[in-house]
């Protein structure tokens, strides 16, 4: 399982469609955004909380699985554990479209097919499998949440734009009184529609990610991992 | 309108405007009082010096001897004294040692005609050693010593002989001069390397603006029992080219192929002089022209005069050059000093006014296709520079960067004034270079 | 002793490599020449539209400038006197309808020049033509604002701000008898043309052409001199034509995509273009179909832009027929208007792979000389 996710990690066109086009046609509006946002966010903590209990945390400086020597668990091992981390991962995805359409159902019809799918871009990503660093519960949950931050970021970001320009609205979550939409009359006579569509929605993304890889790389860090870029 | 036409493919057409000498005869440049005799005027290896500063020479006198058979002799071209000897940078970049000889004594061969010796019974060897030792090189600015391109090469090999009567560069007139002035002299030049080389076919080519030669040419070849044809090729730039010259004349796209043998009048009349004469090479005829040259003409200079006695004498306004090119202004080298010497390897002297001289401002490729169009070997020069420029000179080299002769068509025709064919040069260079381990350019 | 040469300028070196001689012809000529050929359909549609014609001409050109100098301020050279975003500004003017809001025109422009061309490093490097992807991402953005055309000015009759095209679509559409030509079909659902027109046409019928027995169809000159509703620089052929013509003379086009790009549509229309209207084989109407939208414009200005079209000839030539048939297609069985700028900016996608091609043929050509 380990090739195939990474194998797929390197066919880019696979990775195209299954990390880049759900988040674009799924970051139209801000709410959407939103809750897809905070399923993938539940997903990955939940997914990486589960596994470093039930993989058991390993000492800082122990050597990955892959090395003969630290290799302890066998081959069947490592294919109850995928087994394991596949089932949690379809688990959380399903309670969160549970309660999404319990809670949201307009969203959740918004959101269609492309909230399941978060399973798949979780395993895709290399975020639903077992996970070799062996990080404590609390780490990995702080790490889940910070790759969570970025995707919601990125995704809010696009949406934000995508709506604001390309609709003249921005849909939030209705509050008491506050019917959940603000329009802005300019934009709304005759908004910029490019952006509405997929092609507007790549064209967001790539200035996106431009624009964080060279903030980042004025700062000198690395570049963003793949997560930002969804 | 571009300037830019089909050759059989590619080539250009220089605007007209760039003068030509205006009296398409031959006049004498005056002898310099001063000649600086470089040891390398050819391709190969310098030859080796034979005197010493002090030592008095004599008008003709071997001064250098060829290092090799890569090599060629030197000659001094004026009598007198060995005033020193000093190391110089030539137009092409290259050092080498070169004597400054000051005029004095008397002068034993020039101005009384010199008797022609036989010929017709010596043995090759002998031929090809008074072509040697009187130091012909190939005369149309690459200099390669004519003996090695007219060895005998294994009996029937030889399918052209071409003699190249037109000249290399727009604006230059000089071998188009020498056609007119000394027919004769050249046919029996030409004679000579066909007893040497025994090719399937000889032709004289000569320019189309120049196609009232032709009848003159054939009369004389007829004349002197010759099958020889003439034929006129197109006056467009870079026809002159040795390789195109044969393209056109076997009806074949361009190639170095060593069974085609392509020299120029200049060099033909100096085998004539060298086998029948007798005579080293010590004078050639080249062009001083340019838009600040008052009296531009062809002149037979002799060898180490001075670039800028040349252009004094041609009425050049120094104050208003911007630029002075030794060769042709399409592939001649602009010098920053005018100190340099007249070599076997001058075509020519071209000057351009200060406005004419400013360097243009390269701008982005906009792909245009130009330089494709006008490449006369088929390359595609728009391509080849991407991949110089990136570091890809491997790849460049498997997509013909070995044919490029530089002949600046593409740099010419580049709307976007990037120097391309300087590029395309640099990036030869270094796949060639790599490849012969730095040998001397053909 | 030596001797130097005065240099050329402060800074100039005496020295450079050859060759010493170079054409005349330069990139920013060339772009300043493309726009100054379009000059003349510029006025035209000025006259034809008026004041609204003449801000969308600012406000676009404008836009192109503001949006090429804060993209290339940054890397230290602002290249406005290359003549190239005048260029795009002016050409994505000229398609839009004269009555068009200004911000239209200036986001297409700033569309074209930011994200188009500079985006992907600026002049000679972008793969997509900067006029036409500005304006498909009009047509995208503003569907509506884009079919509202003008009327031209002085022009009360029926119809008078629809474009023949547009008029001709909805005539066929309804039911009725399918006349031979579609400035018959047109004359029969109403479509007013201008008194001109008639003036001069009646007078060629009745003098000229009644004694050969044949006549012409009112609406022939208004459609042949682009007095009609369209777009500010597309309807006039004979004025872009001749700007076409200037181009050509001096080189700064070469003629194998544009004859390619026309004759191509000009053929299918003509074979199949009545098949979808129920006209029948062999009854498209080609000239009309030719001189409708923005194909003139289109097949000499934006198609052969040197930077986005085949490097060699014969590429060009394919590109021009690929562009043919895909105009053909948008047009006739497609929904984006006159599907000129969708085709070329189609056209764009595929003109890297025929260079691809063709650079791998010369280089084998290269092959088969002797090494």
């Amino acid at each position: 399982m380990d090739t195939v996710s990474s194998r797929t990690r390197e066919a880019p066109l696979v990775m195209l469609l299954l990390t880049l086009v759900p988040s674009i046609a799924v970051a139209v509006r801000v709410a959407d955004a939103l809750w897809l946002a905070a399923g993938a966010v539940l997903v990955m903590t939940g997914s990486s909380v589960a596994r470093a209990i039930l993989d058991g945390a390993r000492p800082a400086g122990t050597p990955e699985t892959g090395t003969p020597a630290a290799d302890g668990p066998g081959e069947e091992d490592r294919t109850a554990r995928w087994l394991r981390a596949l089932v949690i991962s379809s688990l959380l995805t399903a309670a969160f479209e549970a309660g999404l359409l319990a809670v949201a159902p307009a969203a959740s019809a918004a959101l269609g097919i492309y909230a399941p799918l978060l399973a798949v871009n979780l395993l895709v990503a290399g975020k639903g499998g077992p996970d070799p660093s062996g990080a404590s519960p609390l780490r990995a949950t702080l790490s889940s949440l910070r790759n969570g931050a970025w995707f919601a970021g990125g995704l809010v970001a696009i949406a934000l734009a995508r709506e604001v320009l390309g609709a003249g609205t921005i849909t939030l979550f209705p509050v008491s009184g506050f019917g959940g939409t603000i329009t802005l009359s300019p934009l709304l006579d005759q908004p910029v529609r490019a952006l509405g569509f997929a092609g507007g929605g790549l064209l967001c993304l790539g200035y996106l990610v431009a624009a964080v890889r060279a903030v980042l790389a004025r700062k000198g860090s690395a570049a963003p991992r793949a997560e930002a870029s969804r | 309108m571009t300037d830019t036409t089909k050759l059989p493919k590619g080539g250009v057409n220089p605007p007209v405007e760039l003068p030509g000498p205006r009296d398409p005869g031959i006049a004498n440049a005056a002898l310099p009082n001063r000649a600086t005799i470089p040891l390398l005027q050819h391709a190969g290896r310098p030859a080796i010096r034979l005197v010493r500063p002090g030592d008095v020479v004599s008008e003709g006198m071997l001064v250098g001897k060829p290092d090799g058979p890569r090599s060629a002799a030197v000659h001094s071209s004026v009598p007198g004294v060995v005033a020193e000897i000093r190391e110089i940078t030539l137009a092409t970049g290259e050092r080498c040692e070169a004597l400054e000889i000051d005029l004095g004594g008397s002068f034993e061969t020039s101005g009384r005609p010199r008797a022609p010796r036989p010929w017709e019974n010596l043995p090759r060897a002998d031929l090809l050693e008074r072509i040697r030792s009187a130091g012909v090189v190939g005369l149309g600015g690459e200099g390669v010593p004519t003996h090695l391109k007219l060895s005998p090469p294994p009996a029937g090999s030889c399918s052209l002989l071409a003699a190249n009567g037109l000249d290399c560069e727009p604006s230059l007139g000089a071998d188009d001069a020498l056609l007119r002035e000394k027919p004769a002299e050249i046919i029996e030049g030409l004679r000579i390397c066909q007893l040497l080389l025994l090719p399937a076919r000889t032709v004289i080519a000569v320019s189309e603006r120049s196609a009232d030669l032709v009848q003159e040419l054939q009369r004389l070849v007829q004349r002197a029992g010759m099958n020889t044809s003439v034929v006129a090729l197109p006056a467009r730039y870079p026809q002159g080219h040795e390789q195109l010259v044969v393209a056109a004349l076997e009806g074949r796209p361009p190639s170095s192929d060593p069974s085609s043998v392509a020299l120029n009048v200049a060099t033909l009349l100096a085998v004539y002089e060298a086998v029948v004469l007798e005579k080293p090479l010590i004078e050639r005829v080249l062009t001083v022209t340019g838009s600040t040259v008052a009296h531009p003409r062809n002149l037979k200079v002799r060898l180490g005069t001075r670039v800028g006695d040349l252009l004094d004498e041609c009425g050049g306004d120094l104050a208003g050059t911007g630029k002075v090119v030794m060769g042709g202004p399409m592939r001649g080298v602009s010098v920053a000093t005018l100190d340099l010497p007249v070599t076997k390897r001058t075509l020519g002297i071209v000057t351009f006014s200060t406005v004419e001289a400013r360097t243009p401002q390269e701008t982005a490729c906009i792909r245009c296709g130009a330089c494709i169009e006008v490449c006369p070997w088929g390359l595609q020069p728009t391509r080849l520079f991407k991949l110089i420029r990136m570091g890809e000179e491997a790849k460049a080299g498997r997509e013909g960067l070995a044919r490029c002769t530089e002949c600046g068509c593409c740099s010419y025709a580049c709307p976007s004034r990037i120097p391309l064919s300087a590029i395309l040069g640099e990036g030869r260079r270094r796949i060639v270079g790599v490849r012969n381990g730095g040998g001397s350019h053909g | 002793m030596a001797e130097s040469i005065r240099h050329a300028g402060p800074g100039d070196p005496a020295t450079s490599a050859a060759p010493h001689l170079r054409v005349r012809m330069s990139t920013s000529r060339m772009a300043w020449l493309a726009s100054l050929s379009l000059l003349p359909a510029a006025a035209w549609g000025i006259v034809l539209f008026g004041l609204p014609a003449l801000i969308v001409l600012v406000v676009s050109i404008a836009s192109a400038a503001a949006a090429e100098a804060a993209a290339t301020l940054p890397r230290g050279k602002v290249t406005l006197g290359d003549g190239s975003a005048f260029f795009t500004g002016l050409l994505v003017a000229l398609l839009m309808p004269a009555g068009v809001p200004a911000y239209v025109p200036a986001a297409a422009s700033a569309f074209g020049i930011l994200v188009v061309k500079q985006s992907f490093g600026g002049l000679g490097r972008n793969w997509m033509n900067p006029a036409m992807g500005g304006v498909v991402f009009a047509l995208l953005s503003w569907p509506g604002l884009l079919s509202q055309w003008a009327a031209p000015l002085g022009s009360a009759a029926a119809n008078a701000a629809v474009p023949p095209l547009e008029a001709l679509r909805a005539a066929l559409a309804a039911p009725g008898p399918r006349d031979a030509t579609p400035l018959a079909v047109l004359a029969r659902a109403g479509y007013g043309f201008s008194g001109l027109d008639s003036a001069a046409v009646g007078w060629v019928n009745s003098h000229v052409l009644a004694p050969l027995g044949t006549r012409l169809q009112p609406g022939t000159l208004d459609v042949l001199i682009g007095h009609v509703a369209g777009g500010i620089g597309s309807t006039c052929a004979p004025l872009l034509l001749a700007g076409a013509a200037f181009l050509l003379t001096f080189g700064v086009i070469r003629w194998h995509l544009p004859v390619f790009y026309i004759g191509t549509f000009g053929l299918l229309a003509f074979v199949f273009g009545g098949l979808g209207t129920g006209q029948g084989w062999l009854a498209g109407g080609p000239l009309f179909q030719v001189l409708s939208g923005s194909l003139v414009l289109a097949a000499f200005y934006a198609a052969p832009d040197p930077v986005t079209s085949p490097l060699m000839n014969t590429g060009k030539c394919i590109l021009g027929a690929a562009l043919g048939v895909l105009t053909f297609f948008l047009r006739f069985f497609g929904s984006l208007g006159d599907g000129v700028a969708a085709a070329i900016v189609l056209g764009n996608c595929i003109s890297p792979l025929l260079d691809r091609w063709m650079e791998r043929r010369k280089v084998q050509e290269l092959g088969q000389g002797v090494a």
